[in-house]
């Protein structure tokens, strides 16, 4: 068979097929909110058949509507808390790198401490300190996810800063800020990117794990952990379909932010496939 | 953490769902011995001291380890155990109470009035469950009698007395007592695994006859777990509920206890305002009588049991129903058009989007129900569908208990209560003296105080009990549907078991709120079927 396109182009179009794909889960699920909600106990604990593909729960509530609406408040929270992590992670990482041994000492003492607290727990407490709910999740999952990437970055800087360039055009007398323009944030931005988009799966399965396990948003919502957490009641009963469809999508979904992840890392940074 | 453990369990219990099972299955019960599978939140943390709760807490039932001054009968009405009558002075200050003289500790010591007093001046002192403030002190004036000296009258003291186990004066130490408790009750504690099981033997010297069944087990199981313990014929009786009313389980039969386990919403009778601790007190759509009225009328309790209990309940129309102090009065039937036209009546018209409104303020409530628990979470959910189909529109809020309190004091929350003493009446809805409101949502009738202060102070059980029948529904005012309604009552769930063929429960009382002890209050006249 001939080959019509290269893997360039079809990583391109992978990446933008799953980029569609959650932006149609993430928009369905705004949709299907109000019918995510709605209860009809006329209909309830019924086995996934046409009308409810997913099947419906004990208080007759539609599984694959609270499914997507879950996913779509997933990706919601996912894409916030990896934005604000990702860019807290940037600007102690520039900090640590950029700012002088002591700024590197007091930065690089932080990302330690909380690397060294087990992941979970920081989470599951900072979400406790503010109170719960969506924006304790928001904030646990955001204020714990930095310290890999800022660690990544600020070693990016660090060996910048020695590159022949870098050395040369300080000695031609550019300015620092110039400097950190042109030279370092274009060498910074691929690494930058790919762990902005690594951080999803991350945070989207650590706002399901807490809220799984009660410290997260609360009952009535429909987001994954909780249908997660509801449907081990109802698995002894053998309603597989509680826990079956919702875990699935869930994995679909972080293995395509993962997939997008790896794929935009390939194309940022090409040469980094043979490194 | 605990799921986990319990789908490992699980896995484990499928894993061995073979041929072994099934043998157990088929084992003949010991036929002296029973079984039982409780919720693990049963399991007395600080063990079986009646002063940290066992017995006495937050749900009360017999203490079997040791016995109780009276007994609560099966109509609720006040029987004798330790005690052989009692007297009240005409000021209700002191109560007289006489003792059995056959009635030995199990470490062969006789109980004596020392003991009886020895025991509630050290509730009242450690209790941290239990309101003793109306005790000032007890006082043996013979072997075998003994004064309770009040600090204001307390009518339904008898019904306090049914629930304080007598622990021994001479072999008491607080440290120590909850892991080996000595009693004169029915049973011996043999073995306590904290966690797992508790294993009581039969008193052989019991002053009341030997228990046919000589030793009894407790396993603390989550539901789940109880559930696959029934299946594989582990247990004798497991607790469960209506999740699994649809199950099948070879060899056992799903039994239902009636209980007052009821649920119902508090509804905020006063306009909203801030108290001195900055807390939102009161609801301006609540505090509108018709208002509760209207809701009280259009809950289709029937539809609750169906749809959320699967049958397994009856209609709550109060907070004690078929109780001796019960009112009949608060009965009520279910009648939504009655319910759209007091509404109408009281100038909450019907909006373009369905809602209801007035004054351009509109007919909504947030509800409120503690998360985790999925009964009150989808009774919630039945509620604010058929108050929708009235025009009131009504939102969802899981909350946790650490701020359940606050936020019922303006909004509506799904609630819990049921209890075999009528304190639960004043404590719902007589005010308090710091805020002169009630305490878990702000409600004030001066008519139903005095109503209950009365039943308070009276010197007999029966007089009490139509007082405070009187401070529910007098004819003229009340908390029933004439009346403020400042509290919608929904259902009582009944408490389910699965219980193995062959074994014979005696006949129960009216079971309290908690699914736990409450059974097994006359574990020793149980027996199994030759």
């Amino acid at each position: 068979m001939k080959k019509y396109i290269n893997n360039r182009q079809a990583t391109c179009a992978l990446l933008a097929l799953s980029a569609l794909l959650l932006l149609a889960v993430l928009v369905a699920g705004l949709l299907l909110n109000e019918r995510a909600m709605a209860t009809d106990f006329s209909r309830r604990d019924l086995a996934p058949c046409a009308a409810f593909p997913f099947g419906t729960d004990w208080m007759g509530r539609d599984m694959l509507a609270r499914t997507l609406a879950g996913l779509s408040l997933s990706i919601r929270i996912g894409l916030l808390t990896a934005a604000v992590s990702a860019v807290l992670a940037l600007l102690l990482g520039a900090a640590a790198g950029g700012f002088g041994r002591k700024a590197d000492a007091a930065v690089s003492w932080l990302t330690d401490l909380l690397l060294g607290i087990p992941h979970i727990l920081l989470v599951l407490l900072i979400s406790l300190a503010c109170g719960r709910g969506l924006w304790g999740v928001v904030a646990g999952v955001s204020l714990s996810h930095w310290p890999s990437l800022a660690r990544v970055i600020r070693g990016e800087i660090i060996q910048l800063r020695q590159a022949p360039y870098v050395l040369t055009a300080t000695k031609l007398g550019v300015s620092r800020l110039q400097v950190a323009r042109r030279h370092m944030l274009p060498h910074v931005l691929p690494q930058f990117v790919t762990g902005l988009v690594l951080q999803f799966p991350h945070a989207i399965l650590h706002e399901a794990s807490i809220t799984f396990l009660g410290f997260g948003l609360s009952a009535e919502q429909p987001a994954i952990g909780v249908i997660l957490s509801e449907s081990m009641r109802y698995l002894t009963t053998g309603r597989w379909w509680l826990a079956l469809f919702p875990g699935l999508a869930l994995i679909g979904v972080v293995l395509l932010f993962a997939g997008i992840g790896d794929r935009l890392g390939r194309l940022l940074d090409p040469a980094g496939i043979h490194a | 953490m605990k799921r986990m453990v319990a789908a490992v369990l699980l896995l484990g219990l499928l894993a061995g769902c073979g041929g072994q099972t099934a043998s157990t299955a088929q084992q003949a019960p010991q036929t002296n011995a029973v079984v039982v599978a409780m919720d693990p939140n049963s399991e007395p943390t600080a063990g079986f001291d009646p002063a940290y709760g066992w017995g006495a807490g937050e749900h009360v039932h017999e203490p079997l380890i040791q016995s109780t001054l009276t007994v609560t009968n099966a109509d609720l009405t006040i029987g004798y155990d330790l005690a052989t009558d009692y007297t009240v002075s005409d000021d209700g200050l002191t109560w007289t109470v006489t003792l059995r003289d056959d009635a030995f500790f199990t470490d062969g010591e006789q109980l004596t009035a020392s003991d009886v007093a020895f025991t509630y001046n050290t509730v009242k002192q450690a209790s941290s469950v239990n309101d003793f403030t109306m005790l000032d002190r007890a006082e043996a004036t013979g072997d075998f009698t003994v004064v309770f000296h009040m600090n204001r009258p307390f009518s339904i003291w008898p019904y306090t007395m049914a629930v304080v186990g007598i622990v021994p004066e001479h072999a008491y130490d607080s440290a120590t007592y909850g892991r080996n408790p000595i009693g004169s009750g029915r049973y011996i504690l043999q073995q306590w695994d904290p966690g797992q099981q508790v294993i009581l033997r039969a008193n052989p010297d019991y002053y009341g006859g030997a228990p046919a069944m000589e030793q009894v087990t407790i396993l603390f199981m989550e539901e789940d777990v109880a559930f696959l313990a029934a299946q594989a014929g582990q247990v004798d009786v497991a607790y469960t509920s209506a999740v699994y009313a649809g199950e099948q389980v070879p060899g056992y039969a799903l039994t239902a206890y009636q209980s007052v386990d009821n649920r119902g919403i508090n509804l905020p009778a006063v306009p909203a305002s801030t108290d001195a601790e900055g807390r939102t007190v009161g609801n301006d759509f609540t505090s509108d009588v018709q208002v509760r009225r209207a809701i009280n009328l259009a809950v289709d309790r029937q539809a609750m049991i169906d749809n959320v209990l699967s049958g397994y309940g009856t209609p709550a129309y109060s907070v004690c129903d078929k109780l001796p102090w019960y009112n009949p009065a608060a009965e009520v039937a279910y009648d939504p058009e009655g319910a759209a036209a007091l509404l109408d009546a009281a100038g909450w018209r019907m909006g373009a989007d369905g809602v209801r409104e007035k004054d351009g303020v509109p007919a909504q409530l947030n509800l409120l129900y503690a998360t985790g628990d999925s009964v009150r979470q989808a009774l919630a959910a039945e509620l604010a569908n058929q108050l929708g189909q009235i025009g009131i529109s009504v939102s969802l809020e899981g909350v946790g208990w650490d701020t359940a309190y606050d936020r019922a004091l303006s909004e509506p929350m799904v609630w819990g209560w049921g209890a075999h003493t009528p304190m639960e009446l004043y404590n719902l809805y007589h005010t308090w003296d710091d805020t002169g409101l009630a305490l878990y949502s702000p409600y004030v009738n001066e008519t139903v105080d005095r109503y209950m202060d009365a039943a308070l102070q009276s010197t007999d059980l029966e007089t009490s009990y139509t007082l405070w029948q009187q401070a529910q529904w007098d004819g003229q005012t009340g908390v029933t549907q004439q009346g403020d309604v400042p509290w919608v009552w929904l259902v009582n769930v009944d408490h389910l078991y699965w219980v193995r063929d062959g074994l014979q429960i005696a006949a129960q009382k009216i079971h309290p709120h908690g699914h736990g002890w409450s059974l097994v209050n006359n574990v020793d006249q149980w027996s199994w079927a030759a």
